[in-house]
């Protein structure tokens, strides 16, 4: 669905690249996008989502080539949630908020609204649309931006650090967002912190070090690769360390995975 | 982060001269043409200015500054070469248009002196960081708390700047036009403004909480981040604009 090749990128002219000959293809599997801070997770994103445009290489959305489009007219492609809520929430009520993208995209005030409704009862939030979205807390806004891009039904969802002040429940949501987005056989990419969410989420895993790919393959195959993990300062999940750490010899990747080895 | 400050780093004598003497210099630099209104005496002072700018490696950042100050000069020559009351002497006819030599003379004075303000504002705006600015003259007598609002205005603009093309950015993902055509921009820049100023203004509260709770309106003497600069020769050059300024008093009143 996405088709990234030698794409390089620097913020000032000629400077250092933040991002260099990056070669990646996405297909359906879900993805998981982590690094330290810094590595250019967030720049690549913006990169893909036309927000910023590339030094070098192209990226190819479906038939699209990003560089031949503005991101309003990407905006029906892929959807991309941004890291702060604030940046992102200006519209008066919880309602409009989520509309704004739909009415964008020139979708009909009646069949907007209903799609609204809808992203809105996925998170939660249906019984606030009259709201005035600076009044709810930093996890419900964050729920309110996930809500106004999935409604906009794009093939391809992005999230950036999604799973940021939520507590448990508000991770249970996320992750149900994530498996509906899958069983409509769209593209979920996200970056995130939070390996125990990757573990039992994502499919597959990239691992950016530096402005580079340092590992791209299944989440297992990625997180059972201790050594390469470290060179990117990256810790595998508390339980595929704990298996590990009591030698069992397969990577384990989420509680039950480690209960059902150890009755064996 | 960007910055609004015209303030250019470079290693030069004028940058090694206190702030506050460069506002005597500001001073210094109007009076003079006052006390001694003629055209020598501006041109000399204007000269001044201009070396100094020469001398702190600035000189093409204030080219800029310059041309729009002639653009609007001109207009004054323009108006003053044509209409002044008591023009007379006929310098220069282009069919039943005149240009006047007193209303063009006049109009000299004023250019030599709004160059010569100009001039010895952008000594001190290009050569002096804000902050050290600020900070001499809190260290000086000035409330701490106008000292914050002005470094303040330095921060928090840029900062504003940012925030708008992070909002940009995120109501472009979600499909509105920014791009392309003048009526598409503004059309896009307006509902912007909202969430803009309204972010600021949440900002604000929360580093006022910041400042609180670090301090900022205890009754103490306040004391200071950097070390006091030492400026060795700022006395002797305030002391020698003070000699000049008498002495030009004494011309103007004797001579």
């Amino acid at each position: 669905m996405i088709k990234v090749s030698n794409l390089s990128f620097s913020y000032t002219g000629g400077g250092v690249p933040v991002l260099s000959d990056i070669n990646l293809e996405f297909d359906q599997r879900t993805t998981a996008i982590i690094g330290q801070n810094g590595a250019g997770k967030t720049t690549f994103v913006k990169l893909l989502k036309g927000l910023l445009k590339a030094t070098y290489g192209e990226i190819l959305i479906g038939e699209y080539d990003v560089k031949m489009r503005t991101a309003a007219e990407l905006a029906r492609k892929i959807g991309l949630v941004f890291q702060n809520p604030n940046d992102q929430i200006f519209k008066r009520t919880v309602l409009d908020e989520t509309m704004f993208g739909l009415l964008n995209i020139k979708m009909g005030r009646y069949t907007a609204e209903k799609l609204a409704v809808e992203a809105l009862e996925l998170v939660g939030l249906d019984d606030k649309l009259s709201m005035n979205p600076h009044d709810l807390s930093l996890s419900e806004k964050k729920l309110l931006c996930i809500a106004s891009v999935v409604a906009m039904d794009t093939d391809i969802v992005i999230f950036d650090e999604p799973t940021i002040a939520q507590d448990h429940a508000g991770k249970e949501i996320i992750r149900r967002i994530i498996q509906k987005l899958k069983e409509k056989n769209k593209l979920v990419l996200t970056i995130i912190h939070d390996m125990d969410f990757v573990a039992e989420n994502f499919d597959r895993t990239i691992v950016f070090n530096e402005g580079k790919v340092l590992l791209d393959g299944s989440t297992r195959e990625v997180f059972s690769q201790k050594d390469v993990l470290e060179e990117a300062n990256v810790e595998p999940p508390g339980i595929t360390q704990l298996a590990n750490r009591l030698g069992l010899k397969n990577t384990i990747l989420t509680v039950d995975e480690f209960l059902h080895e150890c009755a064996k | 982060m960007k910055s609004i400050s015209l303030f250019v780093e470079r290693e030069s004598f004028v940058h090694g001269i206190d702030p506050i003497t460069k506002l005597y210099y500001i001073l210094f630099a109007i009076i003079i043409p006052i006390i001694l209104p003629s055209f020598t005496i501006s041109a000399i002072c204007l000269g001044t200015s201009i070396i100094l700018l020469i001398f702190a490696k600035v000189m093409r950042k204030t080219l800029p500054v310059y041309s729009f100050v002639f653009f609007v000069l001109i207009t004054v020559v323009i108006i003053q070469g044509l209409f002044k009351p008591g023009n007379e002497t006929v310098l220069l006819q282009l069919g039943p248009v005149a240009m006047y030599k007193e209303g063009l003379q006049f109009a000299l004075t004023i250019v030599f002196r709004v160059t010569n303000i100009v001039s010895a504002f952008m000594i001190l705006v290009l050569t002096t960081k804000p902050s050290d600015l600020v900070e001499a003259l809190v260290r000086k007598g000035m409330s701490p708390r106008i000292g914050y609002v002005i470094v303040s205005v330095f921060q928090i603009i840029p900062e504003m700047m940012t925030t708008m093309s992070t909002i940009m950015d995120a109501q472009r993902s979600r499909g509105m036009e920014t791009e392309g055509k003048l009526l598409v921009r503004i059309k896009a820049f307006i509902p912007l403004l909202g969430p803009v100023v309204l972010g600021s203004l949440i900002n604000t509260k929360e580093r006022a909480m910041a400042l609180e709770v670090r301090g900022f309106n205890s009754r103490n003497p306040k004391t200071y981040l950097n070390e006091e600069k030492t400026y060795p020769n700022s006395r002797f050059i305030q002391a020698v604009m003070l000699v000049l300024t008498v002495c030009a008093v004494a011309w103007r009143m004797f001579l």
